[in-house]
């Protein structure tokens, strides 16, 4: 809906646009020529946004294999002086953040942005990792934005500034601001036509000379120094201050919004000052100096750690140090998750001893509660994971007893919702790749284990585990649950995928043909749709001495569904007659497109659900379901 | 103007997101500012949703507690659940009464609730329930999927809206691909019709 937007030449225009496509739009203003990303929520928007509009701009984007890849693709365009973006979600810099330091340490010639989505309260991370200390780790500049527009804005000034003083400079988003919309005035998009060329003198030790080049810490803390004089002026950063106000507020980035709505809700408008903060690291120690200079207690808020509040602290000994600070660290703020208006605005009212009148519905959200189902994630109706893990556990049964006797070591991708009942067949899951990692150490020390990785993870970190597994000998078994897409992040495709992010045709790189040249000892490719045939093979791989590896591969329902559109899949029906009721396909199945008449006692398919997999129908000891099978 | 707020609450796959974008790109044809907070989590499918639409003046993309001047409720349950925690007292609540059970009732683990008890919960907060089934309206329409344009329809009739029909119309029109025009708009009249004739009902 809104690439007509983002890519409307149209200055001052003013459109709907969402944080993640406002910082692919301020990379396209300031002409930006590559950009590489790879998919997690909340960042994956910003590679969807040009995934969709690349050709259009003429800029290059990829979805590349991983976020270190990812990061030196970008990389090697800026050392060839054009403007590259690569962006991520939180802890993808951490697979990053090899290449991270040493961009930073030898610099760059185009401009490099590079976006850090990070989640605090963890809507969709199993962690809430907050970035900043990674940038400042690595000499990184940070800018923070408030809001769509300031995104936009503020990435293309990144590009600006990473030119500037030839650093990799860090957009630092949250999961409300990468998915937040607003409308956004739109600016002249710039296109550049600047010839590549490899910058010699800058990165090449063969023209330049080893010393010249490898030896760069001094010349980063200066570049630092530089960027945090320029800080202390920029004009994102927004000091309000009359002078006779007891009580001062930082805000960084999207937080600054709950404190100017906190402080508009309970009128202390005239009470207190506050700094919009844009720029959280290197911090303009002179502009936050002089609110701290003036105020007796300063409120730092800020998502996720006490990041700022930290540095403040230290900054007080020099400006003020009979401050009173709080934020965070002293518990004024909670030390974890993220804030909203209500937080925020009963530690200012605590502050300024206001009283805040706020009808509490405390007694009735617990009576809701009380009563309410919690609707548990769950995988979607059709999915080829349930399927799968359900022959898994089947054949796990079969051969080994108990279903406890293996730990089933899970991925990162919707296959972790295998923990859920009524499936309830996956133990662990970690990081990108890690499954094939972890039971490999399992294995060692005589526990049996499954790994279960998906096609896009197994792409993205699973094939150097996989190798070692082969090298070192370590008799583990491995279940692709390959779907063809990145599903959870919004269908992206892949290696295996045969095109590419840009929509053009390439090459597909097959799992089961990786797996053959890693030395996997037993490889075989099923379709877990056909529940039989999956479960045998598993029961195989699960015999098999050394290393073995099953495939399954099915589309994506959800996926499928999507691409067949108008269309809807046949769905399947229960036969009234020959359901008794035993509810066998929702307790040990449980696919959301089943549910109950509960005045019958008998199964009924949502029609609008079923996706037409036709799995229920082989659970079935009653032999009431029918349809027509999809091939 | 005091800032319009409305939460909208679903289930992922509903259509809600798009239901929120249409409400924000035709207020910013009205002119007005906007803000859409959307959460939802690692939801494809079946998790909860919810969007909070603020049209006025306003920084923060949620929607304190007790502050919506609305509560478009695209299922049952889901709206009870947003409903006793974000609608102010005696604000507007436009439900869908059909069900979309999650895989804890269906499969069998607990059961869901029955409608006295959670429009009784809502009922604590507000008296101004307005509810319909707005699937069969969109099954009627042509295509079920077409839910979220009868519920589009629903609070344009309802009047809180600070711009015309038209302009919502034409946005739907203008973002929509045109195969699903005739559906899309029958929907949406069909969801005018359904609460145009319950806020007659009441003022009779």
């Amino acid at each position: 809906m809104s690439s007509l937007s983002i890519t409307a030449n149209d200055p001052g225009k003013i459109v709907l646009l969402m944080g993640n496509e406002a910082i692919a739009r301020g990379a396209i203003e300031a002409g930006v020529s590559v950009a590489a990303s790879y998919p997690g929520t909340p960042a994956s928007e910003i590679g969807d946004t040009f995934s969709r509009i690349a050709d259009k701009v003429r800029l290059y984007f990829e979805w590349s294999t991983n976020e270190k890849v990812a990061f030196e693709v970008a990389f090697g365009a800026s050392m060839c002086g054009l403007r590259s973006i690569v962006s991520m979600k939180h802890v993808g810099l951490n697979v990053a953040l090899d290449i991270l330091n040493l961009a930073s340490l030898r610099g760059v010639k185009g401009g490099l942005v590079i976006v850090s989505a990070d989640d605090p309260s963890q809507h969709s991370s199993g962690q809430e990792q907050d970035n900043r200390w990674l940038a400042k780790m690595n000499c990184i500049p940070v800018l923070e934005p408030s809001t769509p527009q300031d995104a936009k804005e503020l990435t293309a000034y990144a590009f600006e500034l990473s030119e500037k003083v030839r650093l990799p400079v860090m957009v630092r988003t949250v999961t409300r601001l990468s998915h937040m919309r607003s409308d956004v005035s739109l600016g002249r998009i710039n296109k550049s036509d600047k010839k590549a060329e490899f910058d010699w003198e800058g990165f090449s030790y063969r023209v330049a000379g080893f010393a010249k080049l490898f030896y760069r810490e001094k010349e980063l803390n200066e570049k630092l120094d530089l960027v945090r004089e320029e800080f202390e002026s920029l004009s994102f950063n927004m000091l309000k201050l009359n002078g006779d106000e007891r009580l001062g507020i930082v805000g960084a980035g999207l937080s600054f919004n709950y404190v100017v709505d906190a402080v508009r809700r309970l009128g202390v408008e005239n009470n207190v000052a506050y700094l919009k903060l844009s720029s959280s690291y290197p911090l303009p120690e002179n502009l936050v100096g002089r609110l701290l200079e003036t105020v007796d207690e300063l409120l730092v808020v800020e998502e996720v750690d006490p990041f700022v509040e930290l540095h403040v602290k230290g900054l007080a000994k020099d400006f003020n140090p009979s401050l009173k600070l709080y934020g965070r660290m002293n518990g004024c703020l909670p030390k974890e998750g993220e804030l909203n208006q209500i937080i925020v605005g009963d530690a200012i009212s605590n502050l300024l001893g206001v009283d805040i009148r706020r009808e509490s519905r405390l007694v009735l959200e617990k009576k809701a509660r009380e009563v309410l189902f919690e609707r548990m994630l769950t995988l979607c109706a059709g999915c080829p994971h349930r399927a799968t893990l359900y022959a898994l556990k089947e054949a796990v049964r079969e051969v080994k007893g108990d279903l406890k006797s293996v730990v089933v070591n899970g991925d990162i991708g919707c296959y972790g919702l295998g923990h859920a009942p009524p499936i309830s067949f996956e133990d662990t899951y970690f990081c990108m790749g890690a499954s094939i990692g972890v039971s490999q150490g399992m294995s060692q020390v005589g526990v049996d284990s499954i790994a279960f990785i998906g096609d896009g993870t197994f792409f993205h970190a699973g094939i150097p585990a996989l190798i070692n597994a082969v090298y070192n000998r370590h008799n583990i078994k491995v279940v692709v649950a390959d779907n063809q897409v990145i599903a959870m992040t919004g269908f992206q495709p892949h290696p295996q995928s045969g095109r590419t992010a840009m929509g053009k045709p390439t090459k597909r790189i097959m799992i089961e043909d990786i797996a053959k040249a890693c030395g996997v000892d037993h490889v075989e490719v099923v379709d877990p749709y056909s529940l039989g045939k999956a479960k045998e093979a598993f029961t195989r791989m699960l015999k098999t001495e050394g290393v073995a590896m099953v495939i399954a591969r099915r589309i994506c329902a959800t996926e499928a569904v999507r691409s067949m559109r108008p269309n809807r899949p046949t769905p399947y029906v229960v036969d009234p007659d020959l359901c008794i009721g035993c509810r066998i396909c929702m307790t040990t199945f449980g696919c959301p497109a089943l549910t109950w008449i509960d005045d019958e006692k008998k199964a009924v398919i949502d029609k609008a659900l079923c996706m037409g997999c036709g799995v229920c129908m082989q659970i079935c000891p009653q032999e009431a379901i029918k349809g027509s099978k999809v091939s | 103007m005091d800032p319009l707020r409305i939460v909208i609450a679903g289930v992922g796959g509903q259509g809600t997101l798009l239901a929120s974008r249409l409400i924000a790109e035709a207020a910013i044809k009205a002119g007005y500012p906007v803000k859409i907070g959307e959460t939802y989590g690692m939801a494809q499918r079946g998790g909860p949703v919810m969007s909070h639409i603020t049209i006025g003046e306003a920084s923060s993309p949620q929607i304190c507690p007790g502050d919506a001047d609305v509560l478009l409720g695209f299922e049952e349950a889901e709206s009870v659940r947003r409903g006793v925690t974000y609608l102010k007292r005696n604000g507007l609540a436009l439900v869908n009464t059909r069900r979309m059970p999650p895989a804890e009732v269906v499969s069998g683990m607990v059961k869901y609730p029955n409608r006295d008890i959670l429009i009784g919960l809502l009922s604590e907060v507000t008296n101004r329930i307005i509810s319909f089934d707005a699937t069969a309206l969109a099954e009627e329409a042509g295509d079920p999927i077409a839910t979220n344009m009868v519920m589009l329809g629903a609070l344009c009739a309802s009047g809180v809206l600070p711009f015309p029909e038209k302009v919502i119309i034409n946005v739907l029109k203008w973002n929509l691909p045109q195969r699903y025009h005739s559906t899309n708009l029958k929907a949406f009249k069909l969801g005018q019709t359904a609460v145009q004739r319950q806020i007659d009902n009441n003022n009779r």
